[in-house]
C-alpha cells in the first residue's frame, strides 16, 4: 500500500516536473526572419500574416486597444499628413505615452484584483476603494516595471519604511468580499476573505487554479492539500475580526485634496496566526498545522508574504512571465497562446506557440518587466498590423466610445467613483443598508467607464449588457456575448440615446453635402464608400444626422475593434 | 459522452466572439432529451424567506403534546440557530396553531392555510426530507439554485438554457418574475449564468416600468422609423459581413431583428388583460398589479410560447417576528395562483410539459423565536419541504419524513443536488451528462453528487 501511494506521488510530481509550464522558459534561437515579418515576434510565429490593414483602420485598432478610446477627427487628419515611414509606431507611441493608457491597462488589471467600491454580499455596503485604482492606473502610465508591481501590491506594507503609494497598492488584496454587520460566522468570512487572496494570487500570476485544493489533494496538478494550505498561511496573517480592527480590517488614512480619505490596506498581526490544514476545506474542522511555505514543485522553501512576492517574480519561477506576457497576448490578440489564461496547469491548453510564448517571457523579466516594451513589441509585429482579427468592444470601451464620438466624454483622470444614470429599480432588492445610487452631478455623468461605481451585486446595467464581470471574484477572461439585450440597450438606453442625438447635433452644425462623410470618420474612422455615399443619399435630409447618429451607433463596425 | 465535444464546440465559438441564442445546442442532448422527457419548461415557484414547513405540509401531532417543552439535546444539540439564542437555555418546541387536514384521494396532508393547494394535491409530489446545513438566506438560496451555496456556479435556469436552448427565439429562454414584501435581499446572482457564457442568464422582468430593460424606442421614434434605421443598419452589416466573412455580423443582424420584434412580443406577452375573467380569477390575477398572482399567469403565457425556464421570487416569508401575522398573508397571496397554474395548465394540456416547483431556501424551526403574541420560528435548514407537479412528476405522492419534531430530516432523506437529478431527469436530462469545462475541469450542476429519486417520477 505504502508503496503504491509513494509511488503515485513520485509519478505525479514526474509529471509535474515534465509538464512544459513547470519547466523554466528556455532560451529560445529566433529564425532568420522572412521577409514579410517586422520583428522576432513575426518569425517566431512562423505564419505570413493575413493582408493590408487600411492605415485609417490600423489608427482606429491601436487607439482601441492602447487608450480603449477612438481617434478624433484632429488626430486622424495630424496622422494621415505624416508620411514618416514609422508613422505608426510612432502613433503607437503617442498612444503608449498617453494618460488614457493606463486607464486602459487598469480597466483588464481591475477585473484580475476584483476591484469594486461595494463589500458584495447581501449587504453589498460602499467602502473606499478608488486609491487602489488610481495608484494601478499612475503605476501603469510610469511603466512601474512588473516585478515592482507584483512586490508592491502582494506586499508593499512589508517593505522596509514603506510608502503611503506601497501601502494602497496592497489594496489589491482588500478586494476581496467581505461580510459585514451583524453576522454570526464572522471567521467563517475571514476565512473565505484568505481562501479568495490564495486563489487570486494563484490565478493572476501562477496561472493555476488552486481552489480545488482547499477540500483535497488537487486532482490533476501537483498541488496537495497540505501544500494549499502552506500557501494559505502565507495569507492568514491579516489583522481581522476580534483584534482592534474589527470587522473591517486594516485601514490607512491619506490626504486627498485636502480631504481625509481611509484606503483599505494590508497588514500582518503582531503574533503570528496559526494555520491548519481545513479538513474537506471545513473551517471548523481542524487537522495538523502547517507552515507558511511553497508547494514541493517549487522547492518547499519557507516563506512570507514579501519573500513569496518576490519569487513570483524571481529568475526560476517558470510561471509569472509566462502568464503575463499571455494575458497581453490575449489583450492585443483576442485570445491568449494559452487559450485557457487562468489555466497553465496540466489541464489547461498547451500553448499554439511554445517557443513564441517562451521568448516573450524572457524578454519581458530579463529586460526590465517593462509592460509598455511589451505591448509596442505586440502592435508594432506585423502579425498585429495585418491581422485581420475581430472582436466585440468591452463593455467601458463601447460607452467611452459612444460619450466620445458624441463629444460629451468628461476625460479626466482619477478620483472617487461616479454614479451614471441608471435604469430606476436597480439593485432594489439588496439589503436596506447597501447603499444608495446618487447620480452625480454634471460632468461626472460623462467620465469614463472605469470611474463608474463599482457596486458588486448589482452593477451598473450598462457594464454587465455588455459581459463586464461583477468583480466579485478575480476574472482573467472575459465572455464576449452577443444578445437581443445588448441592441436594446444600444438603441434604447437613454444613455446611448443621449450620445446619439449629441452625435447628430454634431452633424447638423456641418454643411449638408459633408455629413456623411464627416459622420463616417468620426463613428468609424474611415471615409465612406461610394455604394455606401449613394445610398446614403436616398435619406431625407431632415432624418440625415438622426439616422446617422442611430445607425452608425449600432453598427457591428462601430462595436467591435477590427 | 456529449459534454467534451460540446465545450470544445463552444470554446471555439466563444472564442470567435460568437454566441447566437439557441445556435449552440448539441444536437446529442436533444436527441437524448427527445427520447426520455417528460418535461419541456420549468417554473420554480420561490417562496423567498424559507415557507414553514411545520405549519404548513408536514403535520406533526407529537409537537401539540411537547408544546412549550425545551427541545430535547437528543435532537438539537450542537445545532446553530441564524437567530435563535441558547443563552436562556434550550429553545422551547411549538405546535402550529394550524389545522391539518388529508386531501385528495392520495391523503395528503395539508394545512388550512393553503386550502387551494390543497384542492390540487393529487396533482403534485410532496417532498418532506429535503436537508441541508446552509442557515442564511443569501448562500441558502445560492445552494437551491446553484447546488453549491458559495456563488459563482451557473443556477438552474442557466444550466437548462444552455443545455437545451430557447423554444421560441422571440423570447429569452430564462425569465425572472419577482412579488411580494420585501424582507431580504434579491440578488442578480440568483439567476446568473455562472461560468456558462452569459447568454444563458435569467433576464429579469422588471415589475414597474418596461418589463425588459431599454424594450421601448425613445420618445418620438415610430415602428416604422425603427424600421427603417434598422433597414439600413441590416444593409450596412450585410455589406460588411460580405468584406470580413465575420458570422458574429450575422448574429447581430439576427439579434436586432430578435430586439425588433421583442419589442412587440413583450408587451403582447405581458398584457394580462387578454385573458378571460373566468382565467383571471383562477389565479387571483388582477392586470396592472404586481403580485405572485400575475406571475403566475405570465408565467403560463411564457411557458405557452416556448420560454424553457420562469422562476418566480415570492418574497417576505422570513417569519422571525410573527408567524401569524406573515404565513397567513404570504399563504393568501400565492396559493389561489399556484393551484390555479396547475389547473389552468392542465385544462391547456400544459401540464404534462411543464414542471413545476414549490419551495424556499429551508423551512422554520419547530422551536419558537420570540415569545407571547410575537412569535416566530428561525431558519431552519436542517429538514423541510418542497413540493413538484407536472411532467414527469408521479402526483399525489408524499416522499420522505422529517423526525417526530419535524427537525432532522429522518427518512429517505434528499439533498438539494438529488432534487437537481429528478428535475433534469424529468427534461430527459442525465444529470451527469450535462457539463461544462471551467478552470480545467468538467462542472455539473449536481457537480459530484445528486440521485434521481425514482418514487417522484413518473
Amino acid at each position: 500500500m505504502r508503496t503504491v501511494l509513494f509511488f503515485l506521488l513520485t509519478t505525479s510530481l514526474a509529471v509535474a516536473e515534465t509538464h512544459w509550464a513547470f519547466v523554466p522558459p528556455a532560451e529560445v534561437a529566433v529564425p532568420t526572419a522572412p521577409e514579410w515579418s517586422q520583428t522576432p515576434v513575426d518569425a517566431l510565429l512562423l505564419k505570413a500574416p493575413q493582408g493590408q490593414v487600411p492605415p485609417r483602420q490600423l489608427m482606429r485598432r491601436l487607439s482601441l486597444d492602447l487608450r480603449g478610446l477612438p481617434v478624433s477627427l484632429m488626430e486622424q487628419e495630424a496622422f494621415l499628413q505624416d508620411h514618416h515611414p514609422e508613422a505608426i509606431s510612432r502613433l503607437a507611441d503617442r498612444f503608449l505615452a498617453s494618460p488614457q493608457y493606463g486607464q486602459r491597462m487598469a480597466q483588464d488589471w481591475l477585473d484580475l484584483a476584483r476591484y469594486a467600491d461595494t463589500t458584495g454580499h447581501a449587504a453589498d455596503q460602499p467602502r473606499t476603494m478608488w486609491l487602489f485604482r488610481d495608484w494601478v492606473i499612475e503605476a501603469l502610465n510610469a511603466d512601474m516595471p512588473y516585478d515592482q508591481f507584483t512586490i508592491e501590491q502582494l506586499a508593499g506594507d512589508r517593505l522596509p519604511n514603506p510608502t503611503e503609494g506601497q501601502r494602497i497598492a496592497t489594496g489589491f488584496h482588500r478586494n476581496s468580499m467581505q461580510a459585514l454587520g451583524n453576522n454570526p460566522r464572522k471567521e467563517e468570512f475571514r476565512v473565505r476573505g484568505v481562501v479568495d487572496r490564495v486563489d487570486v494570487t494563484g490565478q493572476v500570476w501562477l496561472g493555476l487554479s488552486l481552489a480545488c485544493a482547499e477540500c483535497h489533494d488537487h486532482k490533476h496538478d501537483p498541488i496537495s492539500q497540505k501544500e494549499y494550505f502552506q500557501l494559505y498561511a502565507i495569507f492568514n496573517q491579516t489583522p481581522h475580526y476580534g483584534e482592534k480592527f474589527e470587522v473591517r480590517g486594516p485601514r490607512l488614512t491619506v490626504l486627498r485634496n485636502g480631504k481625509e480619505v481611509e484606503a483599505q490596506v494590508m497588514d500582518n498581526l503582531e503574533t503570528p496566526r496559526p494555520t491548519h490544514v481545513h479538513i474537506r476545506g471545513n473551517f471548523e474542522a481542524l487537522s495538523e498545522p502547517v507552515s507558511p511555505r511553497l508547494p514541493a514543485l517549487f522547492g518547499s522553501e519557507e516563506m512570507n508574504r514579501l519573500s513569496f512576492a518576490r519569487w513570483l517574480v524571481s529568475e526560476e519561477q517558470p510561471l509569472t512571465a509566462r502568464v503575463a506576457v499571455n494575458r497581453a497576448w490575449q489583450q492585443f490578440f483576442g485570445r491568449g497562446l494559452v487559450v485557457t489564461a487562468n489555466d497553465f496547469g496540466t489541464y489547461g491548453e498547451e500553448p499554439t506557440h511554445p517557443e513564441l510564448l517562451d521568448w516573450l517571457a524572457l524578454r519581458f523579466s530579463r529586460e526590465g518587466w517593462s509592460m509598455k516594451r511589451l505591448h509596442r513589441d505586440l502592435v508594432s509585429s506585423a502579425v498585429y498590423l495585418r491581422s485581420t482579427v475581430r472582436f466585440r468592444l468591452s463593455a467601458e470601451a463601447l460607452r467611452d466610445q459612444a460619450l466620445a464620438v458624441g463629444g460629451l466624454l468628461v476625460d479626466t483622470l482619477g478620483g472617487p467613483s461616479v454614479f451614471p444614470r441608471q435604469p430606476e429599480g436597480v439593485g432594489e432588492f439588496r439589503d436596506a443598508t447597501a447603499g444608495k445610487w446618487t447620480v452625480s452631478e454634471g460632468g461626472d455623468q460623462y467620465r469614463r467607464s472605469l470611474y463608474t461605481f463599482w457596486q458588486r451585486m448589482a452593477p451598473h446595467p450598462a457594464m454587465t449588457t455588455f459581459d463586464a464581470p461583477s468583480r466579485e471574484w478575480c476574472s482573467v477572461t472575459r465572455s464576449r456575448t452577443n444578445t437581443p439585450m445588448q441592441a436594446l440597450a444600444m438603441l434604447n438606453d437613454p444613455a446611448m440615446v443621449e450620445a446619439q442625438a449629441a452625435f447628430a447635433k454634431r452633424l447638423d452644425s456641418l454643411p449638408e453635402t459633408d455629413r456623411v462623410r464627416r459622420a463616417f470618420r468620426m463613428a468609424l474612422g474611415r471615409e465612406p464608400s461610394s455604394a455606401e455615399r449613394e445610398r446614403w443619399r436616398s435619406i431625407p435630409s431632415a432624418e440625415l444626422a438622426e439616422t446617422l447618429a442611430t445607425v452608425l451607433f449600432n453598427l457591428d463596425e462601430f462595436l467591435t475593434r477590427e | 459522452m456529449i459534454a467534451p465535444d460540446r465545450n470544445l464546440f463552444l470554446s471555439r465559438r466563444h472564442f470567435l466572439g460568437a454566441t447566437a441564442l439557441g445556435s449552440l445546442l448539441s444536437p446529442q442532448l436533444i436527441a437524448k432529451a427527445q427520447h426520455a422527457a417528460k418535461a419541456k419548461h420549468v417554473i420554480v415557484l420561490f417562496m423567498s424567506g424559507g415557507p414553514s414547513h411545520v405549519d404548513l405540509f408536514d403535520y406533526k401531532p407529537d409537537l401539540e403534546q411537547w408544546d412549550g417543552q425545551p427541545i430535547p439535546d437528543s435532537v438539537a444539540k450542537g445545532v446553530h440557530f441564524a437567530q435563535i439564542s441558547r443563552q436562556s437555555g434550550r429553545p422551547k418546541l411549538k405546535a402550529s396553531p394550524y389545522r391539518f387536514r388529508q386531501h385528495g384521494q392520495a391523503g395528503t396532508w395539508v394545512s388550512e392555510l393553503l386550502p387551494h393547494t390543497a384542492d390540487v394535491v393529487d396533482e403534485i409530489a410532496v417532498v418532506k426530507s429535503l436537508h441541508s446545513h446552509v442557515f442564511n438566506h443569501d448562500p441558502a438560496v445560492t445552494l437551491l439554485n446553484t447546488g453549491h451555496e458559495r456563488v459563482g456556479r451557473p443556477t438552474m435556469g442557466a444550466w437548462m438554457s444552455y443545455g437545451l436552448g430557447a423554444e421560441n427565439e422571440d423570447l429569452p429562454a430564462f425569465v425572472v418574475l419577482t412579488s411580494g414584501v420585501k424582507l431580504q435581499p434579491l440578488l442578480d446572482s440568483y439567476w446568473s449564468s455562472g461560468f456558462l457564457p452569459t447568454q444563458h442568464q435569467g433576464v429579469e422582468f422588471r415589475p414597474s416600468g418596461d418589463p425588459v430593460l431599454h424594450l421601448r424606442s425613445p420618445k418620438g421614434v415610430s415602428r416604422e422609423r425603427r424600421r427603417r434605421d434598422l433597414d439600413m443598419l441590416r444593409w450596412m452589416n450585410e455589406r460588411h459581413h460580405a468584406h470580413t466573412g465575420d458570422p458574429e455580423i450575422l448574429t447581430r443582424i439576427k439579434q436586432y431583428e430578435l430586439a425588433f420584434r421583442m419589442q412587440a412580443s413583450v408587451p403582447e406577452l405581458t398584457d394580462l388583460g387578454q385573458e378571460s375573467d373566468e382565467t383571471l380569477r383562477l389565479y387571483g390575477a388582477r392586470p396592472g398589479e404586481r403580485s405572485f398572482a400575475n406571475n403566475c399567469l405570465m408565467a403560463r403565457r411564457l411557458v405557452e410560447r416556448g420560454t424553457r425556464f420562469v422562476q418566480l421570487y415570492d418574497m417576505g416569508w422570513d417569519s422571525h417576528g410573527s408567524l401569524i401575522k406573515d404565513h397567513p398573508r404570504q399563504c393568501r397571496g400565492i396559493d389561489r395562483a399556484a393551484a390555479g397554474l396547475i389547473k389552468d395548465l392542465k385544462r391547456r394540456g400544459l401540464l404534462d410539459e411543464t414542471l413545476i416547483i414549490w419551495g424556499g431556501e429551508f423551512g422554520r424551526t419547530p422551536v419558537v423565536e420570540g415569545a407571547g403574541r410575537l412569535w416566530g420560528r428561525d431558519h431552519h435548514p436542517h429538514g423541510f419541504t418542497m413540493w413538484m407537479a407536472g411532467g414527469g412528476i408521479k402526483g399525489g405522492t408524499t416522499y420522505g419524513e422529517t423526525d417526530a419534531f419535524g427537525f432532522h430530516a429522518a427518512k429517505d432523506k434528499v439533498a438539494v443536488p438529488d432534487l437537481h437529478a429528478t428535475a433534469l431527469h424529468c427534461l430527459g436530462i442525465d444529470h451527469e451528462d450535462l457539463t461544462y469545462r471551467f478552470q480545467g475541469r468538467d462542472f455539473r450542476l449536481t457537480d459530484v453528487a445528486g440521485r434521481v429519486i425514482p418514487e417522484l417520477v413518473v
